[in-house]
């Protein structure tokens, strides 16, 4: 629309941001919690005299350097990256809010980056005390990035006052801020202890060793799953009357949602009577199976966060369908086609006869050939739909939402989009504009399924 | 393609003059590192291979620092993308939306080209005992990567700069309106020229890094050694120079008419030219000293020297931006909405974060003394 829409066949753009920061996050809460881990373990190691203990650090050291400085820290380039191609709006309105967010944020990254390679580059030419320094001047850090980045991704889900006095710091500290702060560093603290548990069963063959890890990390890790609760039950309480309504609307969520708490509470009962009680239970396979479990919570919580804000991009503030919602009552007016740079500009090239005084002509775009009308509507649906449907197949592919449908059954529904299902963004356009999509949509319906209830007149496709 | 009206969008968060100050001072301090592995990735990865005894040395500690050289530019690249994106968004988001999976791509490759630095330098442990074909095969593979970085990146800008060239690479990748990501700007007649510059600047800094690596950082290494880096960074800052200023001129050749006016009219014209001989400077500095003792002094003053030359570099390259840029839209004639209380934050975590570096890296000299 005001930026070019980037068509990723089946998957749709969106998705790929979600994809890249589910991976991310799953270093990124590793990289707050494993510093922290290397802090407080470095500092007993050395005040215990523990030589052991200390060589098997810095191993993990290593380990959690090549992680989290390269693919941890790519990884969120990589978010970034893709939130600007496939959601250039929502981006352009954060960065400008946030810019000094994200700037202070990298002042606290610059300073990881330095104390992870000292840390870990001069280990043992380091006096002893300034090691451990170091090391929590890194933990230190990394929790306070969290704390920011925190702020900025709970900004998206629920602004709060900012929408009326545009203030930063009521961005940051939105009501969504407290407990997605507390949930992340719990899950900070519960992912660090998983990847601890997996690397020491994978590399250690000292029972001493093993065992001692297993206890000292099952604390925080108890601790990490409790934030994750206490934090969780609070992102509920603050969530946005609509995002709640979302949420008891979809089923995937509901089941969602249930298998977070499911996950949580198995991963809790492992590390209760795993690590904590019996540290001898804590094989390959047992560690292998709670990260396993603790992944899948965390990627599942991820994408809830993200789902749960519909028809929003940015709550209240950009739709879905990339646009702001002061723009909607004019494209319905003047033609969805005519608003946007990049969709007029198709108008201009190919159908310059429909544009009169800069407005889409009703009447003319009405008189257009099917062969025209599907054209006008693939365009318009790229840039209305596309966003979180995908065409034939693949990601909530709109395909098969419509099988059934006959032409007129699909104008009513993009003429009552938001009226249809009330978390979808409200239909932006002129209705000879909504009437090309409805001819695009039966252009691409599959056939009714062979063996469903016959419609009337027995015919197989509407 | 018009720019959209978003006067309902919040304004620029920072006077347009401070957006310009950190995308060039960013630009300029992620240079030094992202040259380092532009150029000297696969100038260390030769010299290794084939080089004499004090080219193979300098190429194997060259690529030993690498894993902490990538992560400082990627670090560095962060700011001025950061206040690109706040500044210059409009121009930014279509270009690289054109041709967004190549823009992925940069990260899809950073990726390994990263994991393949720290193979290799994990092969140079114990003076190159631990070298495996695979390990060193990874070297050069992370080095090819990262020229195919540059060149991702050239057609990124490039593209953001040329806003006329946007309505055909759309139309011709494009599904449905919409883009299929899969332009790249290769009829841009400033592409080739655009990357080929920044390779010969990068053999520059990949010199002058070298004098100060043989001058700071290498109190084990002999005499001998740091004669002989001198008399390699003499050669690769000249060849350096002679390649950024026939890539500069030819740059300059294809500029668009609007570009010419503006950089070679009075009194641009001087910073343009002070630009096209500043590379001259540090290859003058190390040519002339090659036989000379290497002092840290010495070693201070080309550093000074090339970090001015990357200075002009981007100060120059951010003149031609805004230039080319004007033909969407003037940047600097947008609305601002000045978030004074969060810049202060800012510049004062800033400079207590400077202080905690500083700190870091006091204790880290102290422990390699």
């Amino acid at each position: 629309m005001h930026y070019p829409w980037w068509y990723v066949p089946h998957l749709t753009s969106p998705m790929l941001i979600a994809a890249i920061a589910v991976v991310h996050v799953l270093v990124s809460h590793y990289a707050v919690g494993g510093g922290l881990f290397l802090a407080v373990e470095t500092g007993f190691a050395r005040r215990t005299g523990d030589k052991e203990y200390l060589a098997y650090l810095f191993r993990h050291t290593r380990f959690f350097v090549l992680l989290t400085v390269a693919f941890g820290a790519i990884t969120g380039v990589g978010i970034w990256w893709t939130i600007g191609l496939a959601s250039p709006l929502a981006t352009e309105v954060l960065i400008r809010t946030f810019v000094f967010g994200w700037a202070t944020e990298y002042v606290f990254f610059v300073i990881e980056i330095v104390s992870a390679f000292a840390f870990y580059y001069y280990w043992d030419r380091l006096a002893e005390k300034t090691h451990v320094a170091i090391g929590r001047i890194y933990g230190v850090s990394a929790w306070i990035s969290l704390v920011l980045i925190s702020g900025i991704t709970a900004f998206m889900l629920n602004p709060g006052r900012w929408l009326e006095s545009r203030s930063f710091w009521d961005g940051l500290f939105n009501p969504q801020f407290l407990p997605q702060t507390v949930a992340r560093t719990g899950g900070a603290l519960l992912l660090s202890s998983l990847y601890v548990y997996l690397h020491g069963s994978l590399t250690l063959g000292d029972r001493r060793l093993h065992d001692l890890i297993a206890r000292r990390s099952a604390r925080p890790a108890l601790l990490g799953a409790i934030l994750i609760t206490v934090g969780g039950v609070g992102w509920y309480a603050f969530l946005p009357e609509s995002a709640r309504a979302v949420l008891d609307a979809a089923s995937v969520l509901n089941v969602l949602v249930m298998l977070i708490f499911a996950l949580t509470a198995v991963v809790f009962v492992l590390l209760y009577l795993g690590p904590y009680r019996n540290p001898g239970w804590l094989s390959p396979g047992f560690a292998g199976a709670l990260m396993l479990f603790g992944l899948a919570a965390f990627s599942t919580g991820e994408f809830i966060r993200e789902a749960v804000r519909k028809p929003y991009v940015l709550y209240n503030v950009v739709l879905g369908n990339q646009i702001l919602p002061e723009e909607v009552a004019g494209l319905r007016q003047n033609g969805y086609l005519a608003g946007g740079r990049w969709t007029r500009k198709i108008l201009d090239t190919d159908y310059p006869r429909l544009l009169v005084d800069g407005r889409l002509d009703q009447d003319r775009m009405l008189a257009l050939d099917e062969k025209d009308q599907i054209a006008l509507g693939r365009v318009i649906f790229q840039y209305h739909c596309n966003d979180c449907h995908a065409i034939e197949r693949g990601y909530s592919a709109v395909g098969p939402l419509i099988v059934g449908r006959n032409r007129e059954m699909n104008l009513w529904t993009i003429e009552h989009l938001e009226q249809a299902h009330f978390f979808m963004p409200p239909w932006s356009g002129t209705p000879a504009e909504a009437r090309a999509l409805a001819i695009y949509l039966e252009s691409i319906a599959p056939k009714r399924p062979g063996g469903m209830y016959p419609l009337p007149g027995g015919e197989t496709r509407p | 393609m018009d720019p959209f009206d978003a006067s309902t969008l919040p304004g620029l968060p920072a006077p347009f003059w401070f957006v310009e100050l950190f995308k060039v001072l960013g630009f300029t301090l992620h240079m030094v590192p992202m040259h380092l592995w532009y150029a000297g990735a696969v100038l260390a990865l030769g010299l290794y291979a084939w080089g004499g005894r004090h080219e193979k040395r300098f190429g194997a500690r060259l690529m030993l620092q690498m894993p902490v050289l990538v992560a400082l530019g990627i670090n560095l690249g962060i700011v001025p993308l950061l206040f690109l994106q706040v500044g210059y968004s409009r121009a930014f988001y279509p270009a690289t939306i054109l041709m967004a999976w190549f823009w992925l791509a940069i990260v899809g490759l950073l990726i390994p080209a990263y994991y393949g630095v720290y193979l290799y330098a994990f092969g140079l442990r114990d003076e190159g005992v631990a070298m495996t074909p695979i390990r060193r095969a990874a070297g050069w593979g992370a080095a090819a990567m990262f020229l195919a970085i540059g060149f991702l990146f050239a057609n990124g800008l490039s593209l953001t700069g040329n806003p006329g060239a946007w309505p055909k690479l759309w139309q011709a990748h494009s599904f449905g309106g919409a883009a299929t990501g899969t332009a790249l700007n290769l009829a841009d007649a400033t592409l080739w020229p655009r990357w080929l510059l920044m390779f010969g600047l990068a053999l520059v800094t990949t010199a002058a890094w070298a004098v100060v690596d043989a001058a700071w950082l290498a109190p084990r290494e002999g005499p001998e050694y740091r004669r002989g880096v001198q008399v390699l960074s003499g050669r690769v800052a000249l060849a350096g120079s002679v390649w950024a200023t026939i890539a500069g001129a030819w740059y300059v050749v294809v500029w668009p008419k609007a570009t010419t006016s503006a950089m070679l009219g009075f009194p641009t014209v001087l910073l343009t030219l002070l630009t096209a001989a500043s590379p001259w400077l540090p290859a003058a500095l190390l040519w002339l000293g090659r036989r000379a003792e290497l002092s840290r002094r010495r070693a201070a003053a080309i550093v000074a020297a090339q970090l001015a030359v990357l200075a002009l570099n981007a100060v120059s390259r951010q003149i031609v931006q805004n230039v080319e840029v004007h033909r969407l839209y003037d940047v600097s004639a947008q609305p601002t909405a000045v978030q004074w209380g969060p810049m202060a934050l800012f510049l004062v975590t800033l400079l207590a974060g400077a202080a905690v570096v500083g700190w870091i890296l006091a204790q880290v000299l102290k422990a390699r003394s």
